[in-house]
């Protein structure tokens, strides 16, 4: 009681987003979602282009890819043409889907997740603390980094082990403009080519 | 590991490192006029990168040939069962280790743990093949010489590639020499005659570690438009989140998403 009480006066200076329900659901929105995913990538009678499509919906409407794409390119972001960021935006989404949806199907047999708590971040944010748990293996700690948005919670981070994906991702990014000589376009190119490997059905991919 | 392998392995790494850095050389820096460029290149912590970069290669091309058919042909031969008593095992005597590094972290609990650990483990888990400490809640936990260095305030230095070992900088390689000459396993079995022993516990925790990694890391391959930095992030966040300890939340970086410059929230407000 006390502590919610104390709880209650800090979350009154970080904003309206900071309420005890509010933590419950963001624990619930992840819960849910990894639920979801996991049931879309493994339901029994669809084809694996109809599971990619409604995991991709579920991850449109999840995951706030506009503020994650201007935080992973950073000043090539601002650098970029409109069609340039219009094209990354679009590849990056393929490129996530893409890596994500098979990551949720080849962990739901093996793993479950337990979501452990929900905590205040910066600029009226939610981290949700969970854990991957394994049969006999050490659990691995995955973080979601939420914001608030439209009344519901948008997915900007997942922290896997200390990492970040995001913070990964911008790394990468960097790189690969930088061999291109600092031009974006070599960038765009590259996930293009990628998607393409990736979208290839499982027989002729490596 | 004690003298003759470490020896010769680490004048072969610094062999390698010498020729690599001959034929590549570094990295040029961005002109100091841009600001967010300098930024980066001070986040991404690689001046030597076209000399890792080639290092990189090497450990790639030596990795498909040789470590990871051993680990897959591990995995194939060993039943789980088998591979996790060697994993325990080693982890065991790995334990004296950890425990001093526990104590020079100043980290009273987690040496207590490990001491706690090593004991019951080694008596009634039959040397350490059963983790019965770990069933009873006291999960293992790694910490190296490296991690040491760096809870006492010493800086990584340049991000480094070293030949075979893979992802490093100058801080954790010293602190990985100095574990082979310091530790008190290996230097006991080396009192004892037995190095041999202590060459095999090398090789065989190599082949444990790529053997856990097998999925994971072809992952990474199949998704990364450039597996070196891939790698490089992964491997730079990890090291930081080993060294406080935790993946915890309240120790991750903040990306920072509203300010205009992106430069510097990874040199984390945590430290």
């Amino acid at each position: 009681m006390i502590l919610a009480t104390v709880a209650g006066s800090l979350f009154l200076a970080a904003g309206p987003a900071a309420h005890a329900q509010t933590y419950q659901g963001a624990k619930d929105f992840v819960a849910n979602l990894s639920h979801d995913a996991i049931e879309v990538m493994t339901g029994k009678g669809v084809s694996d282009a109809q599971r990619t499509e409604r995991f991709r919906t579920m991850f449109i409407g999840s995951v706030d890819l506009p503020v994650i794409s201007k935080f992973v390119l950073g000043r090539y972001w601002r650098g970029a043409t409109a069609e340039q960021q219009k094209d990354f935006l679009k590849l990056f989404e393929d490129m996530l889907v893409l890596t994500w949806s098979t990551r949720f199907k080849d962990a739901a047999n093996r793993v479950t997740l337990d979501v452990v708590d929900a905590k205040p971040d910066v600029e009226n944010g939610l981290l949700v603390e969970s854990r991957i748990v394994r049969e006999k293996q050490e659990p691995v700690s995955v973080i979601w980094r939420l914001r608030t948005a439209d009344g519901g919670f948008r997915i900007i981070d997942l922290v896997i082990e200390g990492t970040s994906m995001i913070f990964t991702y911008r790394d990468e990014y960097a790189s690969v403009i930088n061999q291109n000589g600092g031009n974006i376009q070599g960038l765009i190119d590259q996930l293009q080519k990628k998607v393409t490997q990736l979208s290839a059905p499982p027989a002729t991919a490596n | 590991m004690s003298s003759l392998l470490s020896r010769s392995v680490g004048k072969a790494a610094a062999t390698a490192v010498v020729i690599a850095g001959l034929v590549t050389g570094c990295a040029t820096p961005p002109p100091e006029a841009d600001q967010e460029a300098v930024a980066d290149w001070e986040r991404i912590n690689d001046p030597l990168e076209p000399m890792n970069r080639a290092l990189f290669d090497f450990n790639q091309a030596i990795d498909s040939a040789f470590f990871k058919p051993l680990a897959q042909g591990y995995r194939d031969v060993v039943p789980q069962y088998g591979r996790d008593r060697i994993h325990d095992f080693l982890n065991n005597w790995r334990s004296p280790l950890v425990f001093a590094n526990d104590v020079l972290q100043g980290n009273t609990d987690r040496a207590v743990q490990t001491l706690m650990r090593f004991t019951f483990n080694t008596g009634f888990g039959i040397f350490g093949a059963f983790d019965l400490a770990g069933a009873g809640g006291i999960p293992y936990h790694d910490e190296d010489l490296g991690q040491t260095f760096a809870v006492w305030g010493v800086g990584e230095g340049p991000y480094l590639v070293l030949p075979i070992f893979g992802p490093s900088n100058p801080r954790d390689t010293v602190g990985m020499a100095a574990e082979w000459v310091g530790d008190p396993v290996g230097y006991r079995l080396s009192q004892l005659d037995m190095t041999w022993v202590d060459f095999s516990r090398g090789a065989v925790g190599g082949i444990d570690k790529r053997e856990h990694n097998i999925e994971g890391l072809d992952e990474v391959e199949r998704t990364a438009l450039d597996l070196y930095s891939t790698i490089r992030s992964l491997w730079r966040q990890h090291r930081d989140a080993e060294i406080k300890n935790s993946p915890d939340v309240d120790k991750i970086p903040a990306p920072g998403f509203t300010s205009a410059s992106h430069g510097s929230e990874l040199s984390q407000e945590t430290r």
